[in-house]
């Protein structure tokens, strides 16, 4: 028996057409506004927590990044500071050789020794260097200045801690630099270092006895280089770490370039693919109208008088 | 032997009442036609009794029967039973999945996922407050931050907790209201109970009782959207209603027993309600499952601040930062602006809370994703055994136009030999026997 079709059947399912080609349409139209192909978790639920998961590691690559960044600004601004220990000290050096040349009266040498004395001054100044409000020569003490200024406070105030920034998930770098392990503790410590030097050239200078001035250009002229050979270090150090961070960057803005893309894979439509099945949709729901009305118009009453 | 004289205009005359009630019929099946739940109705003509004539031949003496007319033998309504259980069988099925989908799909907006605001967003910027506080361990601002966005994290976890539990609330109150006293259960029951004793009735005076059995199908068919429903005909023409998993028949004759206890195995819309309300469903194994990223979250945090716990409370609904900006530790005892544990807690990013999160959504998704799959199934299984039915009970105009022309020229007909009989009888009467006069 072949199927019996009753008017409600036609109206129903042309009803029901239109109403799916409208459904149809309404879903692509929106992926085209939004420009999403993910717009609530069960459209890809996979795909959903994916986006989720992508979306924080790529905000934490920003982070990793702005990190680095403010380690690279932070070594940038020490290694300014060494550079201008390094010059003075350099000065130093050069006052010690002139010193010993044995042509200085009395009050030339105190001259030299009061020079000296300032520079030690000017490299406290230095080690007091600020990088947003913290001191970066004080290990993790960053609220206090290492070094008071004046004479007899030459004893470092910070400790001993380093400061980390992390560039990657479980990987950090170090970027507090040791220049108290080269300024020491003065001359109260006997420890050798640059502030002890540093005051030992001005004492004897100020003595100004042949075996004074023999001093400055033997035990303490050497004591001297073997400071600068250790801030030179500290400094190539310093290079090194900033070396490092900017690798740091680059690989993150790498790995930021790639998950943005995984990202985008996941969630963004493809607007040309999108935009042909919304016109073949469009099509599709211009033929359900079309048929829809004529059909519904028809009927044997037409034809019947 | 010979017939009556007037049988003739008899058997014209059953003619003309049989077209007429023909007529009738078709005409009530066309203002019918968009009644929901009609289903069209037959006429059916029968031969009327033969007159028997005993020695009709007088070579042979063979007798005859000579046919009297035509009458309706009944009006039956054309209806497939089989078609209507199966019919509401998928349709428990569709009000299942129907409410199923709605219910889901709006706890998958109460979790706002993925957008901005959702709480996704709220830890990834949780954790960047870390970060950022790690790198200036000492700036009061970036403490604020860090207490700002815990805040909001705790405030989402919230948010989204009470949402599904509204939505959980909402399911048991919408199966109270539907069960209640003044529910569609009872409502629909009652009126199945009125017309199965007017059907009775009816069916003891030899009546074909159409309209009403069609009334009482369209009351079953609205019932079983709401739970399984199991019809059994009675000898005296009522139905026996069972609904649901309930205990005892929701309608049998004339009484109604309800309110009755289901459970989540009444199928249709109702099963589904007390499957989303009770602490086994969807909705509550999703605030478990958000109470457990809320727990991950208090203690993976607290025990790296350890100098006072960062999160009071261990569930999603409880959850709250416990330290002012001043109190937040960047750094181990005796070594203030250190940054350790700043970093520490950074680096917690994509680890247990929001794995968990992460499952937890793909869940939701995969849960409303199904749930919507199954209503579009169901929707269609519906759609065509309602298309079957319809196919054999509904009214098809072009159909019935056709009837009623081909009755009507039945009734012209019968007319016409009820004319001819009466010229023929004219004759006989008043030109018979005439001759000469």
């Amino acid at each position: 028996m072949s199927t019996r079709v009753t008017t409600e059947m036609v109206m129903g399912s042309t009803l029901a057409d239109i109403n799916n080609a409208q459904l149809a349409m309404d879903r692509t139209q929106n992926e085209l506004s939004s420009g999403k192909t993910i717009l609530e978790p069960s459209d890809n639920p996979y795909g959903a927590s994916q986006v989720i998961t992508l979306q924080s590691s790529l905000d934490g690559l920003t982070s990793y990044e702005k990190s680095a960044q403010s380690g690279i600004s932070w070594l940038n601004t020490a290694s300014g500071a060494l550079a201008n220990i390094n010059e003075v000290s350099q000065r130093v050096r050069e006052l010690v050789v002139q010193a010993a040349n044995g042509i200085n009266n009395k009050s030339d040498l105190e001259n030299i020794a009061d020079e000296v004395q300032q520079i030690t001054e000017t490299v406290k100044q230095d080690a007091a260097t600020q990088y947003a409000g913290q001191y970066i020569f004080s290990g993790t003490a960053t609220g206090t200045a290492p070094y008071e200024q004046g004479e007899g406070k030459d004893a470092y105030k910070g400790n001993e801690g380093s400061i980390a920034r992390a560039v990657a998930p479980g990987s950090s770098v170090n970027i507090s630099v040791a220049l108290a392990s080269v300024l020491g503790n003065g001359q109260a410590s006997g420890d050798g270092k640059l502030l002890d030097t540093l005051r030992t050239i001005t004492q004897n200078l100020r003595e100004g006895t042949p075996a004074a001035i023999e001093a400055v250009s033997g035990a303490d002229l050497k004591a001297l280089d073997t400071n600068l050979e250790a801030l030179a270090n500290v400094q190539a150090n310093a290079g090194a770490v900033t070396d490092q961070l900017n690798t740091a960057v680059t690989r993150v803005q790498d790995l930021q370039t790639t998950t943005t893309q995984q990202l985008s894979n996941v969630q963004d439509a493809n607007i040309a693919q999108v935009a042909v099945e919304f016109s073949s949709e469009q099509s599709a729901y211009d033929a359900a109208l079309r048929a829809g009305a004529s059909i519904v118009q028809e009927s044997l009453l037409e034809f019947l008088h | 032997m010979s017939i009556p004289t007037l049988q003739g205009l008899q058997t014209a005359l059953s003619g003309l009442l049989a077209e007429q009630q023909a007529i009738d019929t078709t005409g009530h099946n066309i203002t019918n036609a968009n009644t929901e739940g009609y289903s069209r109705q037959v006429a059916v003509l029968q031969t009327n009794d033969p007159m028997r004539i005993a020695a009709l031949s007088p070579t042979n003496g063979e007798g005859a029967q000579l046919g009297t007319g035509v009458s309706v033998a009944t009006i039956t309504r054309i209806r497939n039973t089989y078609l209507d259980a199966q019919y509401r069988t998928q349709n428990a099925g569709l009000g299942a999945a129907t409410t199923q989908a709605n219910e889901l799909q709006q706890a998958q907006s109460a979790f706002d996922e993925p957008s901005s605001a959702g709480l996704s967003s709220q830890l990834s910027a949780f954790w960047s407050a870390w970060s950022e506080l790690a790198d200036t361990p000492s700036s009061e601002a970036a403490k604020v931050s860090v207490v700002t966005a815990g805040t909001q994290v705790a405030d989402t976890l919230h948010e989204v907790n009470a949402q599904l539990q509204t939505i959980q609330a909402q399911a048991a109150e919408q199966y109270n209201a539907i069960t209640g006293p003044s529910g569609e259960v009872h409502a629909d029951a009652t009126q199945i109970a009125q017309l199965n004793q007017q059907i009775k009735l009816s069916l003891q005076a030899k009546q074909q009782p159409n309209d009403l059995e069609d009334r009482r199908d369209l009351l079953l068919d609205k019932l079983s959207e709401l739970g399984n429903v199991t019809v059994t005909k009675e000898a005296n023409g009522t139905d026996t209603v069972a609904f649901g998993n309930a205990a005892q028949p929701l309608v049998e004759g004339s009484t109604v027993t309800w309110p009755q206890a289901l459970t989540s195995a009444a199928g249709g819309k109702l099963g589904a309600l007390l499957e989303l309300a009770s602490p086994e469903g969807a909705l509550a194994k999703y605030q478990g499952a958000l109470n457990e990223v809320a727990k991950t979250l208090a203690s993976t945090v607290n025990a790296l601040h350890t100098a006072t716990p960062f999160f009071s409370g261990a569930t999603a609904a409880t959850i709250a930062v416990a330290v002012k900006a001043s109190q937040v530790q960047t750094a181990g005892p005796g070594n203030p602006e250190g940054n350790e544990v700043a970093l520490a807690i950074a680096g917690l990013r994509g680890g247990g809370a929001e794995a968990q999160y992460a499952a937890l959504i793909a869940q939701v998704g995969s849960d409303v994703q199904s749930a919507k799959s199954d209503a579009t199934n169901a929707q269609a299984v519906v759609t065509a055994v309602g298309g079957q039915r319809q196919s054999v009970s509904g009214v098809s105009l072009d159909e019935e136009m056709t009837n009623l022309i081909t009755f009507q020229r039945g009734y012209q007909s019968s007319a016409r030999a009820l004319t001819s009989m009466d010229e023929m009888l004219d004759t006989l009467i008043n030109h018979t026997g005439v001759t000469g006069l």
